[in-house]
């Protein structure tokens, strides 16, 4: 796995790619939260996992997700990126 | 925790069952329906809700906004009409209905309407393209039809009534309308001593695991159920964010209005009602 730093700057820039550029880089926090928000749609969703399967290397249960996973940038690294606690359990 | 009184729905006075998923009501038992009715209606008026009576058919392409034919086309129920061609019709009258009560429609006219399967589809129907200045409070109650595998007397039906208590603006007001309505009836089932919990719940999605939107109330959950006695859902508390808003142009000083409603399935009430009190119509009252 990569680094912290360089996993989220992958997913900083998949989600303001997707967004199509409303959200601008400085506004698109660790915190910030994405799907409250509404920074990425539901059909947007789909695309996030298969992007998150891209960075683990690993395939995603979909059925296992728990609310909360896909908060913000923080969450997602948390529960699918970290050694310490991967496959989207924890919100 | 009083003890559940059994109902034996084949000699429940007032109710006339149709084996097909549909209720009739007379006597005490419609009386309850409309004291339950009333109940909820008295709750909208803390918010002044304007009532709403709608028609029963929702056009099919405001039916394809909502995406509603990907989403739940297992729960539909569309209403058929005969092509007017003489041929046909006399076709049709001939031999319209065989021996096990299936009919044969021979051809079909054209199809632009669905039975509506949700009371408040109407309200963003009826509202769209407005812009209004002020958050607005909306109800009606109708009769929704949605198709089931099986149906139950009361718990599971073709056709059965809901009233909705609608909420339209900003962001913060629907919230806040979520947040009083919850409490509301956290202290209303408290206080009836009704065993009702509530429970993040999904809608009952065609195919689910492909479906973007399930995915996304998983992980953002927006739908809560009042669910009696833990097993039946009565009635359930939706947040939609803008869903709505952008998708039938309803504004709010020009921006898409956020919505929420509020539901409640009026035969499943009055199944928790004789379930929980007996059916001794004085038990019935609420306070």
């Amino acid at each position: 796995m990569k680094p912290e730093a360089e996993v989220k700057e992958t997913l900083r820039a998949w989600i303001i790619k997707a967004n199509g550029g409303k959200i601008k880089p400085e506004e698109l926090l660790d915190d910030t939260p994405i799907i409250e928000e509404r920074i990425i749609t539901s059909l947007q969703i789909m695309d996030l996992i298969l992007q998150l399967e891209k960075i683990t290397g690993e395939p995603l249960d979909v059925e296992q997700l728990k609310p909360g996973v896909f908060k913000n940038i923080d969450t997602i690294y948390k529960n699918f990126c970290s050694e310490n606690n991967r496959g989207g359990g924890e919100a | 925790m009083p003890t559940q009184h059994e109902i034996n729905f084949d000699s429940l006075e007032g109710l006339y069952w149709h084996k097909l998923g549909q209720a009739s009501f007379s006597g005490d038992l419609l009386n309850l329906f409309h004291q339950l009715d009333q109940h909820f209606v008295d709750w909208s008026k803390k918010w002044n809700s304007a009532e709403y009576q709608f028609a029963p058919f929702l056009s099919s392409s405001q039916m394809k906004k909502l995406d509603y034919f990907k989403s739940f086309p297992h729960l539909l129920t569309i209403p058929v009409v005969i092509d007017d061609d003489k041929d046909n019709l006399k076709k049709f009258a001939d031999s319209a209905i065989d021996e096990q009560g299936k009919m044969n429609l021979s051809q079909l006219g054209e199809i632009r309407e669905v039975l509506t399967p949700a009371a408040c589809y109407h309200i963003y129907d009826e509202m769209e393209g407005s812009d209004f200045p002020h958050t607005q409070y909306v109800t009606t109650r109708c009769v929704c039809y949605r198709r089931e595998k099986s149906y139950s007397p009361l718990q599971r039906q073709w056709a059965f009534s809901m009233r909705e208590i609608v909420c339209l603006g900003a962001a913060e007001d629907v919230k806040a309308y979520l947040a009083d309505f919850e409490e509301i009836l956290l202290q209303f089932f408290q206080s009836q001593n009704l065993p009702v919990k509530f429970e993040y719940a999904t809608d009952p999605f065609f195919n689910p695991a492909t479906n973007p939107k399930y995915l996304m109330q998983k992980l953002d959950p927006v739908k809560k159920e009042m669910i009696y006695d833990g097993r039946l859902s009565i009635g359930s508390l939706n947040f939609h964010r803008s869903f709505f808003g952008e998708t039938f142009s309803i504004n709010t000083s020009g921006e898409p209005v956020n919505s929420a409603c509020v539901a409640f399935g009026l035969e499943r009430w009055m199944y928790m009602l004789l379930r929980e009190r007996g059916l001794k119509p004085e038990a019935w009252k609420l306070a």
